[in-house]
This record gives structure tokens, C-alpha cells and sequence, in this order.
């Protein structure tokens, strides 16, 4: 008899693979040590870049993914978290108060605008939350017009590793989030919310609420990556993180890896920032044209991104090798052979 | 009495999809809600569940006006329905489907595990237990339909409301599904069941409720409702004769 830990396992089936203990602790490994052995600037940048990609990705996911809701906005999420993060940081709060205080004041932020906005469905909410973005934008650049720059004892201090160990753990912590959030009850009402909302409903879900549960911690993670963007960088114009790039970078990476799932993010993160770091170097705009293919194909035949792509790849090896399928998932695919 | 409907009526930008109907539903029975494509049937489960207001008229359930409860709030009350057109979460396993109500239905379960393992029973009820970890997306019509059944159990309900449950499917597994309405009624849960199949509805209903252009043209038991004249000319002539 199927258990309920098995049910609730398929909810993880694409993730579940590559979400195993071992796996994790590989990949961590890999990102602590493998740095620290190069040591080389450009090396420690990739792997802050892939680690904010991460977390992005994951905040894009949190709304986007699991409650099913196109957000346009989050550029709007990270300038915040970066502003206000960068503020106090200057007028002397340490570091990591003025960070988990951007991250609190973004999620305030989203919770204001949120009730309004949800009243928009499908496109109309996706083209809502792109202009709340921009209309922050607009107003940033014109009250903080000039550009941002470290005082110079701070510049004088300064260490490359150390942002990247903290964007390092805030992936960390993000992904956590990401799969406590789709384990606990909670989820069920938000992806319920994304599946079918009049259903929802009438199983007792209060739409609203899920809603909102899911811009909060979107918006949290996403502030908390602009507050680490903000800690990087050592000068930027203040309306550079409310710049809509962010957003599509976020969405991208969401969907290129693997959109609704914990895993998807992470594989989508490393690999869109290493793709556009690797290609931005020698093929300037290259990067653009395949990124852009890439997310066609996504959308259009693989809804499930590289991680649908690595998964149909391995059946397929594992199906030629045994002649059969693995002994592993009761997918109706595998069970149909 | 369990429901109450005062007066109701729905105009969709001057169509009267519901005129003026009153009607109660007792507790313990199988009130089975007929009449032509068009009369109004679902719009009248919608006006029950929440999905939009009357344009007139209340709603009572349990003694309580709830006219003006949101849907989610019917639900913690103990109103479930299923769909005339199967709305089961389709990407999520069947587990979660059923799960659902169980979580937020009325007298929810907090934990998940806990509710998980709650709701296999309804899931044994409609006889889905063996496929708790396949997506819904994947299941026959049929067994969708089971499906959304076993997630409006799983909430608990104290009113059932079912649309058009029987349709679409073949003799054998109608006769299985009337047998189900059965037990579930005799679970305690009160039923309305909105069917086409008049063979059917009259075999398991103890009254049935007659809707024509919206208006509740007739009342009572199958019996009296199968030979009242104006039923035989809107609905029944027209259909299957009884
Ligand atoms: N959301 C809606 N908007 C506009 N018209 C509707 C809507 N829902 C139902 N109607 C109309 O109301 C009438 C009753 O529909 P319905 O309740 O679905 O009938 P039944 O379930 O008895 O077949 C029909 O004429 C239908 O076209
Ligand atoms: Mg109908």
C-alpha cells in the first residue's frame, strides 16, 4: 500500500533525486572548498553571482512558482532590501541588522501592496507588479540621484570572500525555506491557490491569505538578496537594483531550472550566472540571444526546465543500460513500461 | 434544517439564471435538484457554496444567515461540493488532492503528516487508495470525479453538494456511484445532488426539488414529482419518462 510519505514524496518527485543528503552535502562542499582553493577575484565573483542567482531564482519561485503568480516586480523587492540595507549600513548598523531589516521592510512593503494588487489576476497582476516596480524606480532615481560609494576605510577593508560567504548562506537559507515551505501544510493552500483558485476555495482555502503568505517570504528572500547586492557592491547608482533586470534574471533562473520545484533554482542559478559571466566575457550579447532561446524552449516543451531535460536524458541512459526501468519512482511514465 | 434558501435569485447582466427560489434542505436527506440544461441548477449550487452572491434573497445554514460568508468560510462551516466539470488540483498527487480538505476543510487537522494519513480514509471511501501518489492529471475521468468526491469528504461536510456526479459514466460505475451517494448520506452527510440521469436520482433521493428557466416549478417526493403535470411538460416529456 502507498503510504502517506509516499504521496507526499511525489509532490517532490522531480526534486527529490537530487535533493538527497548526499547530494547536498557534495554541492556545499563543493562551493566552500573550491573557491578557497583558486582564490582568485574573478573566481570568488562567479560564486557570489551564483549564490545571489540562487536566492533570487528561489524568491521567484516562492510566488511565481508554487502560488502561480507572474510577478513582474521584483526588481521592486530587491532595490528595496538593497536601499534600506545600504542605508543604515552607512550610517554605522552592523551589517547583518541592517540586512535582516531590509528584508523585514521589503516583506512590509510587499504586505501593503499586496492586497491591492492581488486583485489583479494572470497578466494584469504580472503587468501591475512591473509597474509598482517601475514607479519605485522612477522615484528612487529622482530623490537618490547620485551614485553610492563606500567611504574608504570600508574600501580599504575590504574582502571579496566575506560577501560571498554571506550571499553563500543566504542560498543556503533560502533553499531552505524554500523546502520547509513546500513540506508544510501551508503549501498545500498555495499551490492549490496556483492549480485552481475557485477550487481552493471551496476546500476551504482562503486565497487571500496563501496569497499574501507567498509574497511575504518572496519578497523577504528577494530583499535580503538586494541588501547582499547592496553590501558588495562597493559604488552603484541607488536606482541600479530596482532595474527590471532583476526581475527577468530571477524569473529566468526560476524557470530555467526547474519552475514550482526547490531544486530547479539552484541548478537554474548556477548555471544561468555561469552561462552569462562565461559568455558576457568573450561573446558580449551572445548571452542574451540564449538565454532568450532557451526560455522559449523552456516555456514550450520542456515546462519543466533543465531539471525535466536531466531527468527524461537519464531515464533514457538508464533505459538503454537495463533494457527496463529503474526500480525507483511510481511515476505513471515508469509504471506504463 | 440544515439549509435554507429565502427567495434567492441571480441575474447575469439581466438573465435570470436564478428567479426567486426558496426551498430547505433537511438534515439526513438526499435532495436531488433537477430540471433542463439551463435551469439554473449550478448557478443555485454556486449561490449555496459562495461563489458570488444572490442578487436577492438569503441563505441560511444552520439557522445562520450566511449570505455574505466568503466560500472558504462555507467550507470551515461544512458545505463541500464537487464540480460539473471536474476541477481536481491537477499537478498535485491525489494524496494532496484529498489532503486538501482535510487541512482546511471544517475541523481541520494542523499537521500535515497527520492530515495525510486522515484522509486516506476518504480516499478508501471512493476507492482511490492505491493511487495516493500519482497526479491527478493522470487518472481517468472517473476516477477524477472520485477524486474531487473524496477531497469534498475529506472537509468534513455536514451538506454535500454533488454536480452532475453521474455523468459520463458508464452503467456498472453509475450503479457503484449511486450505492457510494448512499453510504455517504447514511455517514450522516445531507446531500443535493444535481442530476440528468432521472432513473438514478429518483432511486436514491427522498425528494426532489424541480428547476425550470430558474424558477422551482415543483416539490416532493419522486412519486409525487414524476406525475405532476407541469414537470412531465418542462422537464420529463422532454427526457427520459420515469
Ligand atoms: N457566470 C455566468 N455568467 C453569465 N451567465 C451565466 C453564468 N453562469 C450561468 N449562466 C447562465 O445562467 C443560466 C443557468 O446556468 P446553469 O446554472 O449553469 O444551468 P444548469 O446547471 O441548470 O444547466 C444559463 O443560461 C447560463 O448560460
Ligand atoms: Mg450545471
Amino acid at each position: 500500500m502507498k503510504t502517506p510519505a509516499g504521496g507526499q514524496l511525489s509532490l517532490w518527485k522531480p526534486s527529490r533525486r537530487w535533493s538527497g543528503p548526499g547530494l547536498i552535502v557534495v554541492v556545499l562542499a563543493f562551493a566552500i572548498v573550491f573557491p578557497q582553493q583558486i582564490a582568485q577575484d574573478n573566481i570568488w565573483n562567479l560564486f557570489f553571482l551564483m549564490s545571489l542567482g540562487i536566492t533570487m531564482g528561489q524568491s521567484w519561485n516562492m510566488l511565481g512558482g508554487f502560488a502561480g503568480q507572474t510577478s513582474l516586480g521584483h526588481a521592486g523587492f530587491f532595490g528595496i532590501g538593497a536601499l534600506v540595507t545600504r542605508t543604515l549600513w552607512l550610517h554605522g548598523t552592523p551589517f547583518i541588522l541592517a540586512l535582516v531589516v531590509g528584508g523585514v521592510a521589503t516583506a512590509t512593503f510587499a504586505m501593503i501592496i499586496g492586497a491591492p494588487t492581488f486583485r489583479l489576476r494572470g497578466a494584469y497582476f504580472a503587468i501591475g507588479t512591473l509597474a509598482v516596480a517601475e514607479v519605485l524606480r522612477i522615484t528612487v532615481a529622482q530623490n537618490r540621484p547620485f551614485i553610492s560609494t563606500m567611504p574608504g576605510d570600508m574600501i580599504a577593508s575590504y574582502s571579496l570572500p566575506a560577501r560571498y560567504w554571506v550571499a553563500l548562506a543566504l542560498a543556503v537559507v533560502t533553499t531552505g525555506a524554500a523546502y520547509l515551505l513546500l513540506r508544510s501544510r501551508w503549501s498545500l493552500g498555495i499551490l492549490g491557490v496556483r492549480e485552481d483558485e475557485e477550487a481552493a476555495q471551496a476546500s476551504g482555502v482562503h486565497v487571500l491569505r496563501h496569497k499574501l503568505l507567498a509574497l511575504a517570504l518572496s519578497a523577504l528572500f528577494m530583499g535580503l538578496a538586494g541588501g547582499v547586492f547592496a553590501f558588495k557592491q562597493i559604488s552603484y547608482y541607488p536606482e541600479a537594483p530596482f532595474l527590471p533586470t532583476f526581475t527577468f534574471e530571477a524569473m529566468m533562473i526560476a524557470y530555467i531550472g526547474g519552475v514550482g520545484t526547490v531544486a530547479g533554482p539552484v541548478i537554474g542559478g548556477a548555471f544561468f550566472v555561469f552561462v552569462r559571466e562565461r559568455l558576457a566575457a568573450n561573446l558580449t550579447d551572445v548571452h542574451q540571444v540564449i538565454f532568450g532561446v532557451l526560455f522559449i524552449l523552456v516555456v514550450l516543451i520542456f515546462p519543466g526546465g533543465l531539471l525535466e531535460i536531466w531527468e527524461r536524458l537519464r531515464r533514457l541512459a538508464t533505459r538503454r543500460q537495463q533494457g527496463g526501468p529503474r526500480a525507483s519512482g511510481p511515476s505513471p511514465e515508469e509504471e506504463g513500461l | 434544517m440544515l439549509l435554507k434558501l429565502e427567495e434567492v435569485s441571480k441575474a447575469f447582466k439581466g438573465l435570470m439564471a436564478v428567479h426567486a427560489v426558496s426551498a430547505e434542505v433537511h438534515e439526513g436527506e438526499i435532495l436531488g435538484l433537477i430540471g433542463p440544461n439551463g435551469a439554473g441548477k449550478t448557478t443555485l449550487f454556486n449561490l449555496i457554496t459562495g461563489v458570488y452572491p444572490p442578487t436577492e434573497g438569503r441563505v441560511f445554514f444552520e439557522e445562520k444567515d450566511i449570505t455574505k460568508v466568503a466560500p472558504h468560510a462555507r467550507c470551515w462551516m461544512g458545505i463541500a461540493r464537487t464540480f460539473q466539470l471536474v476541477r481536481p488540483f491537477p499537478e498535485l498527487s491525489v494524496l494532496d488532492n484529498a489532503a486538501m480538505g482535510r487541512v482546511y476543510g471544517r475541523d481541520p487537522i494542523k499537521s500535515r503528516s497527520r492530515a495525510e494519513t486522515a484522509c486516506l480514509e476518504s480516499l478508501e471511501i471512493v476507492g482511490l487508495t492505491g493511487r495516493a501518489s500519482e497526479k491527478a492529471k493522470s487518472l481517468t475521468l472517473v476516477d477524477r470525479k472520485r477524486l474531487e468526491l473524496a477531497r469534498a469528504l475529506a472537509a468534513k461536510p455536514k451538506l454535500l453538494l454533488l454536480d452532475e456526479l453521474l455523468a459520463g459514466l458508464n452503467p456498472s460505475e453509475v450503479l457503484t456511484s449511486m450505492q457510494l451517494i448512499k453510504s455517504i448520506r447514511d455517514m450522516g452527510i445531507t446531500i443535493i445532488m444535481v442530476e440528468h440521469l432521472v432513473k438514478a436520482v429518483f432511486g436514491v433521493a427522498d425528494r426532489i426539488v424541480v428547476l425550470n428557466a430558474g424558477e422551482l416549478i415543483a416539490e416532493g417526493t419522486p412519486a409525487e414529482v414524476s406525475s405532476d403535470q407541469n414537470v412531465i411538460d418542462a422537464y420529463l416529456g422532454k427526457s427520459l419518462r420515469v
